[in-house]
């Protein structure tokens, strides 16, 4: 047998990260504790504007904890504590004169459960408008928000109705138009559509790949299909168990979706998305 | 873990094995059908394909059902594929092989006996022999340094096709010797797509083992020296 190693003639490179677009989030070494015990450790990437990046992972992996320091939730967790550098558009989130309401009004967050104000559809649009002094033109606002948001045709005859008459997967398409309304640049989702049925969910998909091109999307979600569906990036959370014995949660990889999904780099990534653990 | 998912995917692995050890057995018995001239054993290799063709549907189907229902994600992603592509690899092989044998059954009556023709295809029949075992092993061992030494094995089997062809001219005019050497060269050219596949199946373990897609051998770029 020859020795010689034969070279391939024709060669398809395996997929790539996209070009790097403006960068929205540039998070270097980024650590989050509870307690002086923690929970994510060392964290670092840049997440890019008008690109769904999802966040991936076993359960207190730390995903939804690194989705709340992007806009200082952690900040109303009692005893939390946020190390390492954290920049948004340039400037530092964490800094001393950065005002978290403002923060929250940039980057806002669809949450896991449907969580509408006992209000009605167009009081729970209008309520952030009205705290932040946006009352010009409330009523276009306002419908505006709902379009966006893929629901203004099936309230648009019921505005003053109460929300909470609204069906699961309608509550959640309010719940976005009322943190879009604001007029964010970024939309944090925490599992989104994990209460929801499945074509409800597949509205939710479809109006986030609408959604991107307007905004930022992080999503944090344990439905790995719904992130290979609707996620241009992907980052995989772990958890690492330290000397002590404490476990927190890393960052393993992130990269494009398709490489995550076809050729990830690491084994625990592989491990993960394929269902086969150690 | 998914543990039914990953039963099933080593279970069609498995079956992929033995349709490869069902191949190797038919290109033998095409092989000796073809040097003793002998028809019955030719049926035996049209009849062997029956259960190739067999195999292959099962396995087909199996990916079609892995697919429809699991979504496989990336290394199962790519077995599943590198499954579905290599079975139709065996299954052409296969195919090659029944042609070699109605060939051999043509041949019996013209009364020509090439034994230099012979003589090399049977050397080319032991080399894809050896490349399909490579292949299988490669496959078996995900070892992509193996899979990639297909392709100078391979080359070994191209030439000896070119020099089918002045075996042939050097079998004489009459009519007889003439057809006799155009089936030959068409059974020569059968045994060298058989290791053509090979090298096929080679790239699928390539892909398997580095997520890379490539092309071992490219028809329109001319053969290395």
């Amino acid at each position: 047998m020859s020795t010689v190693r034969a070279q391939p003639v024709v060669r398809v490179a395996p997929p790539q990260a996209p070009v790097a677009r403006e960068t929205v989030f540039s998070v270097d070494g980024l650590s989050v504790f509870y307690g002086g015990t923690p929970a994510l450790r060392d964290v670092s990437l840049d997440l890019h504007a008008n690109a769904i990046t999802a966040l991936i992972g076993p359960s207190g992996c730390g995903k939804s904890t690194f989705l709340r320091c992007l806009n200082r939730m952690n900040d109303l967790v009692p005893g939390a504590r946020v190390e390492g550098r954290l920049l948004y558009h340039g400037i530092d989130l964490y800094g001393p004169d950065v005002d978290p309401i403002e923060v929250r009004r940039r980057i806002g967050m669809v949450f896991q459960r449907p969580n509408p104000f006992p209000k009605s559809i167009y009081d729970n649009v209008a309520f952030g408008l009205r705290i932040l002094g946006m009352k010009d033109d409330l009523d276009g606002r306002v419908e505006q928000a709902l379009r966006r948001a893929a629901i203004w045709d099936e309230v648009k005859h019921r505005l003053g109705r109460s929300a909470l008459g609204l069906s699961g997967g309608q509550q959640q398409r309010l719940c976005i138009a009322r943190a879009i309304a604001v007029e964010p640049d970024v939309i944090l989702l925490d599992e989104p559509a994990s209460a929801l049925d499945p074509i409800s969910t597949q509205a939710i998909e479809d109006l986030m790949q609408e959604l991107r091109r307007d905004y930022t999307l992080v999503i944090v979600t344990h439905n790995m299909q719904q992130a290979a569906r609707v996620a241009e990036m992907t980052a995989f959370f772990s958890l690492e168990v330290g000397a002590d014995g404490s476990r927190h949660g890393i960052l393993v990889e992130y990269d494009s979706t398709e490489r995550i999904f076809t050729q990830p780099a690491d084994e625990r990534t592989e491990g993960y998305v394929t269902g086969r653990f150690g | 873990m998914r543990a039914s998912f990953h039963g099933e995917l080593d279970e069609l692995e498995a079956a992929l094995q033995e349709e490869g050890a069902l191949v190797l057995r038919v290109l033998r018995t095409a092989l000796n059908a073809l040097a003793r001239g002998d028809g019955e054993l030719a049926d035996e290799v049209i009849g062997f394909d029956d259960e190739i063709d067999r195999r292959y549907l099962r396995i087909e189907q199996g990916v079609q059902s892995l697919l429809a229902r699991q979504t496989p994600v990336a290394g199962d992603l790519r077995l599943v594929l590198a499954v579905l592509r290599i079975n139709l690899h065996l299954e052409r092989m296969a195919d090659y092989c029944v042609t070699v044998a109605k060939l051999t059954q043509l041949m019996g009556g013209l009364g020509v006996s090439g034994d230099a023709i012979l003589s090399s295809l049977e050397d080319m029949g032991q080399r894809c022999e050896q490349m399909i075992r490579v292949a299988l092993d490669a496959f078996a061992g995900r070892d992509a340094e193996k899979a990639r030494s297909l392709n100078d094995l391979d080359e070994l089997i191209d030439r000896a096709n070119r020099r089918a062809i002045e075996d042939v001219l050097s079998l004489g005019d009459s009519p007889e010797e003439r057809e006799y050497g155009l089936r030959m060269l068409v059974i020569s050219r059968c045994v060298e797509r058989i290791g053509d596949h090979a090298v096929d199946i080679g790239e699928q373990v390539a892909y398997l083992v580095t997520g890379e897609l490539l092309e071992l051998t490219d028809a329109s770029h001319p053969a290395r020296a």
